[in-house]
């Protein structure tokens, strides 16, 4: 069996696994005054790892909506924070991809038929 | 009295008929496996634990959600860095390295960073008041950042496959549920109808290593036989087939009528660009976790993983797995866990939830509070996180189709009754138009389908 060992493991909640944000990570972007998920995402980083975003994105935006609810004067002061819970942008490719498959694939020749 | 079987311990004679006993090296070990088995699957039924360390505490990681979601379970194999373990088949003599360690992922001293910063790393403020400081800290996180070596050697162009484009009638994404029941109710009722084998190809793709998305972790049988009843009315099944993105502008040069748009699918033949005309999007969920503790721990589990691990790969799950949270994946492992003379304990996360995975470096217990306060310490082989799926909207998103968010629900893909989005030709079916149960997700499934076929009938007649 295995002999893995830890020592050190302190108590952590995290909420990005990918780039190790942790919920007292978020907490701080709140209280830096940072409303809206492209800024939590700028100022903590969470998002921007191998997952992009699919495990953090609905428990961030749960935690971002709550915030403002208990802010209700929020909507008077910043305008643009009252606008819709917005997810990360989608930008391709949304799984992995080798560049080798998508440089081996960049020209096209008859349909149906390999192409290089 | 027996002792019951631990963690990962094979369950026989569980597919054992059509499994082949190979045997792959993981930092210089060799560990027997079977065909059928992805890494990760091989590598916690020989009781590996830890898989790898994370970026920036170095803590150890392990599989969380099997499915390909999250990014838990990165390992060198091969010689290439990065690759999912839950998404790699093991072959006879295949490699694999943990990462993001030194000396090694079993004792790396380099988790004193995790001492170090216990609540979290502010960047911002790190090292940077003084600008000696700053250079000095710009070159270790150098030095530390990012994940994984370099490949050993970079495959030559000619080495790899070349790429292929083509145009089916309707596309499928996702063979889950929700996926094959439409893409059954599509080929049922266009087979007879259809004036040629254009109008009638039915493709449906799948970028899992094995087809069948969730039914793999609630009910294998049911997903065989769906798949076998969706390839005898004439549905092709491209499996290991991933869809990386929809490209609005991109011309391809099957497309009808040179319209614009195209999937861009990796296969293991190459890449496919892909269009049809009608889209739809059955991409389910992403395995969520849940905020507690310690909730990277390795044995905190997806509740979809270990429906893989329990059903799909044949492990047994230990004797006390602690399931946390009351979805109906949850229920159906939990029932058949018990069946097998297990001592599952299921709590709904609500009135009991977890506040804290205790052991290390796989958790052996939780610290569990009850609604008024009370707490307790509840010991468990392995934590389960049954929490529903986030819909998986991002390419329908890509295709132009709207989302909403409902703070249960996620993003979820809105479509009308008949399960068209805002697109015309594009449909979504099944989680990632929000959580439903196996069942729903046929029948939403079906319903779609039928839609997709008529609306290509109708097409016909004009």
């Amino acid at each position: 069996m295995s002999q893995d060992h830890d020592l050190t493991v302190a108590s952590k909640i995290l909420l990005c696994r990918c780039e190790d944000v942790t919920l007292h990570d978020l907490q701080a972007a709140l209280d830096s005054g940072h409303q809206t998920i492209e800024e939590v995402k700028r100022f903590t980083g969470l998002g921007t790892g191998p997952c992009q975003g699919k495990e953090c994105l609905v428990p961030t935006c749960r935690l971002l909506q709550r915030a403002r609810a208990e802010q209700p004067d929020l909507a008077t002061r910043h305008p643009e924070s009252s606008v819709d819970v917005v997810p990360f942008t989608v930008r391709p490719p949304v799984s992995s991809v080798t560049l080798g498959q998508l440089a081996r694939s960049a020209e096209h020749g008859e349909p149906g038929t390999p192409t290089r | 009295m027996p002792s019951f079987p631990p963690f990962g311990a094979r369950r026989e004679p569980t597919r054992s008929a059509d499994a082949l006993p190979v045997s792959f090296h993981h930092e210089g070990q060799q560990f027997s496996a079977r065909d059928t088995d992805t890494v990760a699957a091989a590598l916690l039924a020989a009781g590996v634990q830890v898989f790898g360390r994370s970026i920036k505490f170095h803590r150890p990681r392990s599989a969380f959600c099997l499915t390909g979601d999250c990014g838990s379970c990165l390992m060198r194999i091969d010689g290439q860095p990065n690759v999912r373990a839950c998404q790699t088949k093991v072959a006879e003599g295949l490699r694999c390295e943990r990462q993001n360690a030194w000396p090694s992922a079993s004792l790396d001293v380099l988790a004193a960073a995790d001492c170090f910063f216990p609540q979290g790393m502010d960047h911002h403020h790190l090292m940077t008041a003084l600008r000696p400081l700053n250079q000095l800290m710009q070159r270790v996180v150098q030095e530390l950042g990012g994940l994984g070596r370099l490949p050993d050697a970079a495959p030559t162009m000619d080495s790899l496959p070349l790429g292929q484009a083509r145009h089916v009638s309707v596309a499928v994404i996702g063979a889950g549920p929700a996926g094959v029941t439409a893409a059954c109710a599509v080929a049922a009722r266009r087979s007879p109808m259809a004036k040629s084998p254009r109008d009638r190809s039915i493709l449906l793709l799948d970028a899992a290593p094995v087809p069948g998305g969730r039914y793999l972790s609630q009910a294998p049988e049911r997903g065989a036989h769906a798949l076998f009843t969706a390839q005898s009315l004439g549905v092709e099944l491209s499996p290991q087939s991933s869809v990386f993105a929809y490209y609005p502008e991109d011309i391809s040069p099957c497309a009808r009528n040179g319209q614009p748009g195209l999937l861009a699918v990796s296969t293991p033949q190459g890449l496919l660009t892909l269009t049809a005309d009608r889209y739809v999007y059955a991409t389910g969920g992403h395995p969520q976790n849940a905020l507690f503790g310690n909730n990277d721990r390795p044995g905190v589990l997806s509740v979809r993983a270990a429906g893989l691990l329990f059903f799909h790969h044949g492990l047994h799950l230990g004797e006390r797995p602690l399931i946390v949270g009351d979805t109906d994946e949850a229920r159906a492992l939990v029932a058949a866990l018990v069946s097998m003379g297990a001592k599952p304990r299921h709590i709904d996360g609500v009135s009991e939830c977890v506040l804290e995975a205790l052991g290390s470096p796989w958790v052996r217990a939780a610290r569990v509070t009850t609604r008024s306060g009370v707490e307790k310490t509840i010991p468990c082989d392995v934590l389960i996180v049954a929490e529903p799926p986030a819909p998986a909207f991002e390419l329908a998103r890509l295709h132009g189709a709207a989302i909403a968010f409902a703070e249960h629900a996620g993003f979820a893909v809105q479509t009308n009754s008949v399960g068209e989005t805002q697109v015309a030709g594009v449909f979504a079916c099944g989680d990632v138009c929000g959580p439903l149960t196996l069942d729903e997700a046929q029948r939403q499934g079906h319903a779609v389908g039928e839609a997709v076929a008529a609306s290509l009938d109708q097409e016909e007649l004009r």
